[in-house]
């Protein structure tokens, strides 16, 4: 047999992965399938030894059981209680060279920000925090990575990002909340692009409710006939109101609209659903109404 | 450079939330065309549908004629200026300005020749060896033009690139950015919510509201002839005085009545409300604040157009004086001459310019006339 494709392939990704380069003939396929679970093997110990990547990512996918965290990253010259913060940024298309080198010069200093791959569209930056950085900063940092990504790589970017982490032990629970982050926003917020872990409101709960409980509560507050979706000027006209805390003069100045317009507006929709939002029980339940709403649309689109 | 078509462009979300709704628009090769609305009112999601950042879901967008729905974003030929741009900061101006075009991989002297041209256009020749950390927010905000000059595309498009600057510099960057699209002769779309740079910059002006367009003109004539109530009160700062009021027909005469006080519309307005039968409806008047006068002489020649209220705050701001007053429960702003002698708690009498009051329907609040 000699060299076989396959060998030639796992060969090269051992080369990429530890420099190290072999030269290996098999004469029968069961001789091949042993050479290939070596190579795969080396290439997998030497990842899990040297490789920061691999380590990082194996951490966030809870692949690294905890006592054996400080250990590993003190091999691999990882400071382990540098306080940091995660962002999880997911691109349109797949991930290419040109994203991958935004990224990198954004973050030039490597042995500070690690880039991982997470998935064929997904990268997680873990970038260390300063010490009089803010929430503030890091919704503006993310604002800037997708913004340079647009504009550099021309891709669309939406990204999340997690609470201040004192220790490395917190990447798992950062990487959950920061996906969790990326579902909801996508989900509830889509217009928008970045989604910050601590400002998913109530989507962070409805996004865990089967449909059936959400039908049922549609049902309980419409009856049977659940309204038709508002049309966007009503939709715009709610949502200013809700912003406004219910204050009829601000919300119709801001939407440049006359106060009796407004007023009008808000009784068409009483009539539709049955709820006065300008009470606050009932703007509290039109606001988790509309939003279970758009959740099933979402779910039934998908 | 290039022309545009948009053509019921179309934003609608997976939850349903319709964006932006049947967008039409032509523009002409090396236009400056502005997108000024409030926020949320889908300026930025048509620019970056524009771009290719949005999938478009309803409408065709063509771009020198050829339809780009489904064509990817570097395919455009387009470069982007966005409100949170970011300098390599490890790099230098000139290496800012080629990285792009490295990462194309453009053939070196190539980019040393286009970095060059970006680099004389906005005048960064001498600093073309700094880092970012050595210069001005002005120069670290021509360096992001730079970067999309390089790519000499055939569109501009540009999404607030100056909201993060101080006043003072955004006034600046404002005449650069208008020089530079005399210089470029670029077709350029810019996206901002800031009225005054779209009265600047812009040869046409989109404004939009809730998604939908709601009139396409020049600075000069969105001012002077908005087609309805919320582009009227959207354009102009401070903005358009609003006024519920009642129209009188008694003969040959016009009047319109805002509370005890009886305003005579002008022959030249006249027409629209008896032709549309007004008589006896509410309609909303409008007057801009400069058209409220204060001054005796035109309160003299003008008897059957005055009001009269007290002055609430006085507010200098040098060359000229911004007076706020109630009429009827609403609140009215004049903006006169300095020298006035109007001050806070003062009795006034002011004269409105009629032949300058634009009217409403109060149901439609579509302009009955300008």
């Amino acid at each position: 047999m000699g060299h076989t494709p396959e060998l030639d392939k796992a060969l090269s990704e051992l080369k990429k992965v530890t420099g190290i380069v072999l030269d290996v003939y098999v004469d029968s396929p069961e001789e091949q399938e042993f050479a290939l679970a070596q190579i795969h093997s080396l290439s997998l110990a030497y990842k899990e030894k040297y490789n920061k990547s691999h380590f990082l990512q194996s951490l966030m996918t809870e692949g690294i059981p905890a006592y054996d965290i400080l250990k590993r990253a003190s091999n691999l010259h990882i400071d382990a209680e540098v306080p940091r913060v995660l962002f999880l940024a997911e691109t349109k298309n797949i991930l290419d060279d040109t994203i991958i080198q935004v990224l990198k010069n954004l973050f030039p200093s490597q042995s500070k920000t690690y880039l991982v791959s997470m998935s064929e569209k997904s990268i997680a930056i873990l970038r260390p925090l300063k010490v009089c950085e803010t929430d503030e900063d890091m919704d503006h940092l993310s604002h800037t990575i997708v913004d340079t990504l647009n504009m550099e790589a021309l891709t669309h970017v939406q990204i999340a990002y997690s609470g201040n982490m004192d220790t490395l032990s917190e990447l798992p629970g950062a990487f959950r909340e920061t996906s969790l982050a990326l579902q909801v926003g996508k989900l509830f917020y889509s217009g928008q692009t970045v989604f910050p872990y601590n400002q998913l409101g109530v989507g962070r709960l409805i996004y865990r409710l089967p449909s059936g409980i959400c039908e049922s509560f549609l049902k309980e507050i419409f009856g049977n006939g659940a309204p038709e979706p508002f049309d966007a000027e009503t939709t715009a006209a709610i949502n200013k109101f809700f912003q406004n805390n219910l204050n009829i003069a601000e919300t119709s100045r801001q939407l440049h609209m006359h106060r009796n317009t407004l007023i009008y507006r808000l009784e068409q929709i009483e009539k539709k659903t049955g709820l006065d939002i300008r009470k606050f029980e009932d703007a509290m339940t039109l606001k988790i109404a509309i939003m279970v709403m758009n959740y099933l649309q979402t779910e039934r689109n998908s | 450079m290039a022309s545009l078509s948009l053509k019921g462009i179309q934003k609608i979300y997976p939850n349903g939330f319709q964006a932006v709704k049947d967008f039409d628009l032509d523009i002409e090769d090396k236009e400056f065309i502005i997108f000024v609305g409030p926020s949320g009112c889908g300026k930025s999601t048509t620019l970056r549908m524009i771009a290719g950042l949005e999938d478009i879901s309803g409408g065709t967008l063509e771009i020198d004629g050829k339809v780009m729905n489904d064509v990817e974003p570097k395919d455009r030929d387009i470069a982007m200026v966005f409100q949170n741009y970011a300098l390599y900061p490890h790099m230098t101006v000139y290496d800012n300005m080629a990285f792009g075009l490295k990462l194309r991989k453009v053939p070196k002297d190539e980019i040393d020749k286009k970095v060059r041209e970006a680099a004389r256009i906005l005048d960064l020749e001498k600093l073309l060896d700094r880092k970012p950390k050595a210069l001005s927010g002005g120069q670290r905000q021509r360096v992001a033009m730079g970067r999309a000059i390089v790519r000499h595309p055939k569109v501009f498009l540009m999404d607030e690139p100056l909201s993060n600057l101080d006043a003072k510099l955004r006034v600046q960057m404002r005449i650069e950015i208008s020089k530079l699209h005399e210089n470029l002769g670029a077709t350029i779309i810019y996206v901002t919510h800031d009225q005054t740079e779209a009265m600047t910059l812009g040869t046409r002006i989109v404004v939009m509201k809730d998604g939908v367009v709601q009139q396409v003109d020049t600075p000069q004539n969105l001012y002077n002839t908005p087609c309805n109530l919320f582009v009227a009160g959207f354009i102009g700062s401070p903005q358009m005085n609003f006024m519920d009021a009642t129209v009188k027909v008694e003969g040959e005469d016009v009047t319109l009545t805002v509370g005890e006080h009886v305003l005579k519309v002008p022959a030249s307005k006249k027409k629209a409300l008896l032709d549309s039968k007004y008589d006896g409806s509410t309609v909303v008047l409008g007057i801009r604040p400069e058209d409220v006068h204060d001054s005796e002489a035109f309160i003299n020649s003008s008897p059957d157009s005055v009001i009269k209220s007290k002055i609430k705050v006085y507010e200098l701001l040098g060359a000229e004086v911004f007076l706020y007053f109630d009429v009827e429960g609403t609140q009215m702003t004049a903006r006169v001459n300095p020298r006035t002698t109007l001050r806070n708690g003062d009795d006034a009498t002011f004269a409105l310019d009629m032949e300058k009051i634009h009217l409403f329907d109060k149901e439609t609040e579509l302009t009955i006339v300008n």
